[in-house]
């Protein structure tokens, strides 16, 4: 038996990819199982952009590319900044990896000493504390209420900083609460952070193109110079474009940082697939109609499904404002016996029977550090969502 | 403000990125320059799997997959393994991930703990002592010297082996020498390993199927199945099927540390492109006839690269049994002086000389372990070779 390293003790499999591994098995057996554990759209990848992969296989782009990211990538992305963000960034000052999730490593391994800590959020992407773990440093997890619309406010950011503090993690629009911050609400965030100059900052700005209601986007590199400096803006294609099997992330920051993350880049893996990165350029410098289309689908399944859960006894859902996620609150639940007999003590409990009884797979709020919850994608079709709610509320229903 | 963490200094810069950067340099100046150091196939990807990938795109392949790899892939390298290598391994036993780099990249962080020893040969692919010194341990290096073909004595690896040893890696045939162990030399490595229960062995066989001359290539395991259960076998798409690009390596190994090194996984990256992995499954499943006549292709080169290299004064060259590197030695250009007035005292003096007055990039042999020597890359056409022939003899013929 080969023994691990204690690093790896620290790490958890995600949640998430377990219960969708659990869902598939049931599904398997024959049950009907709806599953709205997946973080990744249901809509493909448009034509364009798979034209625009075929046509760079059949140029015989199939070599490697530069550990960071093909030229015409990077330009692409360094336009895509100017035009959406109005962030004017070298080529040097961008990086591409396979998915947002490995820019975030490297940035966590390139920089995080034993014991450093990192700022992160509650709920949040549960990849943000297993990268801090894994690499020496120490997630320190601010719950956000859901009075506060699960953002985190500037007093409980000022309380949470330290000497120690190296990182503060933003994600907005949130995984897994939908939270999006208004520009006023990063502003107060960034004026706390000038007073600790030392501390960086990363946004995980994936979900940007998924924001309803006419909110604008923000991030916080836009504030001034001070803040960009020291900020690793991290985008990718895989929501926004519906790419996620695609794996091709990128970010911006200050060059020294990005330099790092390039060493580990290519220690880790070396450049991203080719073909992906000819596919992510054509997204960024296509047409973007289809990424609006697809926002105002998402908005309309997030109404039906905020409405159906709140017509569920015992859950309060809270209406995000971005992403594809709602984070229903089942405190009304607890305490109660599920149809199998077993009494409902904590988040978990309520997936598991939810999952037993209806046959409907969610992610426990307890993977994302904030309790009792749940997360529901809502990145299925219309119908799936509507039978999906009326099996949560039968479920609800039961409980007694 | 110092952004990056101590363990980055550990990791050294790529000296063959560094080498290919300084030609780029020289390139954009208008200097024509013959670059010799990539380490790819010059030839593209066959059709039948540029054809899949395709089909893949049209059928909306384009969404995460399993962390470790499809279905189908997994079972694609299961039957792999068994065709080509009499082993077996079910689809739980393997890990598909971005590269052969990533393979050994998670199995080293994924096992080795501070101050474990990993016992390497040299010279060796740079990214070997890289990820061991990320990984906190230590690299222990057995020189392989040219008089035994470059190739570890069993003497010298079992010299090298003590209490904290954890790993032993293996490249057979070899980057950057090209040496492939025969039947005989592997079953003497296998037999000290026997000795030594508490050392595993990883064997990075991605360069299996270009072999030259009639040699039949074994990997470790095969030879000595009771190392099975303590070795990581290590293969991908990269060299043989001209897929560098597309980002597709694989290991079959104990289930132990196949989840161990998915869990790494799935904090680094996820799964690897889909598009890459349906190619991938074609790779393995369709045709093979195109690897035997790259081959030929591969050895004829080989051949005109031995012949001229050991025809210019100062050098000599092996003729090596395979992968598509040669590696002679300068040693008899040492001490002198180049046409430009360079004083060569070094392979990493003959190499700067080399580009600068001849426009021929190449790589020292430092860089890998092994001085004074370099490396050679002849996976390009015969009359470049021709060409950086001609210039690298006038280069030697003009030492002083």
């Amino acid at each position: 038996m080969v023994e691990l390293a204690d690093r790896l003790n620290r790490l958890s499999l995600s949640a998430s990819a377990a219960i969708s591994a659990l869902a598939r098995e049931l599904r398997e057996q024959g049950k009907d199982v709806i599953s709205l554990s997946s973080g990744e759209p249901d809509f493909d990848t448009p034509d364009h952009i798979k034209q625009a992969a075929w046509e760079a296989i059949q140029r015989g782009e199939t070599k490697y590319t530069n550990t960071d990211g093909t030229r015409a990538l990077k330009e692409a992305v360094r336009d895509k900044f100017r035009r959406e963000n109005g962030l004017d960034f070298q080529l040097n000052e961008i990086t591409v990896g396979n998915g947002a999730k490995q820019v975030l490593y490297n940035a966590m391994m390139a920089t995080l000493n034993d014991g450093d800590e990192v700022v992160v959020a509650a709920p949040h992407w549960i990849s943000y504390t297993d990268m801090v773990v894994g690499a020496g440093g120490r997630p320190v997890i601010v719950p956000c209420s859901q009075n506060a619309g699960f953002k985190l406010r500037a007093e409980d950011l000022e309380a949470a900083l330290t000497p120690r503090t190296r990182w503060v993690m933003l994600n907005s629009p949130s995984n897994p609460s939908g939270a999006a911050y208004t520009r006023d609400e990063l502003k107060e965030l960034c004026e706390v952070l000038r007073q600790h100059p030392k501390v960086l900052l990363a946004s995980d700005d994936i979900y940007e193109h998924i924001l309803y209601d006419g909110l604008e986007f923000a991030t916080p590199a836009q504030f001034d110079d001070e803040i960009k400096a020291r900020t690793l803006t991290v985008n990718g294609v895989s929501k926004a474009y519906a790419m996620t099997g695609w794996r091709i992330g990128y970010a911006a920051g200050p060059r020294d940082l990005i330099k790092g993350m390039l060493v580990m880049q290519g220690q880790v893996t070396a450049g991203a697939s080719s073909v992906g990165q000819a596919a992510a350029t054509a997204a960024l410098n296509g047409p973007q109609e289809i990424v609006r289309e697809r926002r105002d689908a998402f908005q309309e399944r997030r109404d039906t499904v905020v409405k159906m859960l709140n017509e569920c006894p015992g859950v309060i859902c809270h209406k995000p404002q971005g992403a594809f996620y709602v984070y229903p609150n089942i405190a009304g639940t607890l305490g109660k016996k599920a149809p199998s007999g077993k009494t409902i003590e904590t988040d978990e409990d309520f997936v598991a029977e939810l999952l037993r009884a209806e046959s409907v797979a969610a992610v426990h709020g307890a993977a994302y550090n904030l309790s009792p919850y749940f997360r529901i994608s809502y990145a299925a079709s219309m119908d799936e969502l509507v039978e999906a709610c009326g099996r949560i509320r039968r479920f609800c229903e039961s409980l007694n | 403000m110092n952004i990056v963490a101590p363990r980055m200094d550990r990791i050294k810069p790529s000296p063959t990125n560094a080498a290919s950067s300084r030609a780029k340099e020289l390139k954009a100046e208008g200097r024509d320059i013959v670059g010799l150091s990539s380490g790819e196939p010059d030839f593209d990807t066959p059709l039948n799997i540029k054809e899949a990938a395709k089909k893949a795109i049209d059928a909306g392949d384009t969404k995460y997959t399993h962390l470790n790899g499809t279905p189908e892939l997994r079972k694609a390298v299961c039957d792999k393994f068994k065709r080509e290598n009499n082993l077996d391994y079910t689809p739980d036993e393997v890990i598909v991930s971005t590269g052969g780099k990533q393979v050994l990249f998670n199995a080293l962080l994924a096992s080795v703990a501070p101050g474990d020893e990993v016992v390497i040969p040299a010279p060796y692919w740079v990214s070997y002592p890289d990820m061991v010194l990320l990984a906190e341990g230590e690299p222990v290096f057995v020189t392989c010297p040219q008089n035994n073909s470059f190739k570890m004595r069993a003497e010298d690896l079992d010299a090298a082996i003590g209490p904290k040893t954890k790993w032993l890696i293996l490249n057979s045939p070899c980057n950057p020498t090209g040496a492939a162990y025969t039947e005989a030399e592997l079953r003497e490595i296998a037999d000290v390993l026997l000795k030594h229960p508490h050392v595993w062995v990883m064997t990075d066989d991605i360069y299996e199927h270009l072999t030259y001359d009639g040699f039949k290539f074994k990997t470790l395991v095969e030879v000595e199945p009771k190392l099975k259960d303590r070795a990581l076998v290590i293969n991908g798409m990269s060299k043989a099927y001209a897929m560098t690009g597309w980002r597709i390596g694989f290991a079959g190994g104990p289930k132990a540390l196949i989840s161990q090194m998915s869990k790494l996984q799935s904090q680094s990256t996820s799964a690897t492109c889909t598009i890459s992995q349906a190619a991938a499954v074609e790779g393995l499943n369709g045709p093979k006839d195109f690897i035997q006549s790259n081959n030929e292709a591969f050895k004829r080169r080989r051949d005109l690269v031995v012949k001229a290299l050991n025809a210019c004064p100062g050098l000599h060259c092996h003729t090596p049994e395979g992968a598509f590197y040669v590696y002679p030695s300068c040693a008899g250009c040492i001490g002198k002086t180049s046409q430009g007035g360079k004083k060569i005292a070094t392979d990493e003096d003959f190499v700067v000389a080399l580009l600068e007055e001849e426009g021929v990039a190449v790589v020292h042999g430092a860089a890998f372990g092994l001085s004074p020597h370099f490396r050679i890359s002849y996976a390009t056409a015969d009359s470049v070779l021709e060409d950086a022939m001609v210039r690298i003899r006038r280069f030697c013929d003009g030492l002083k």
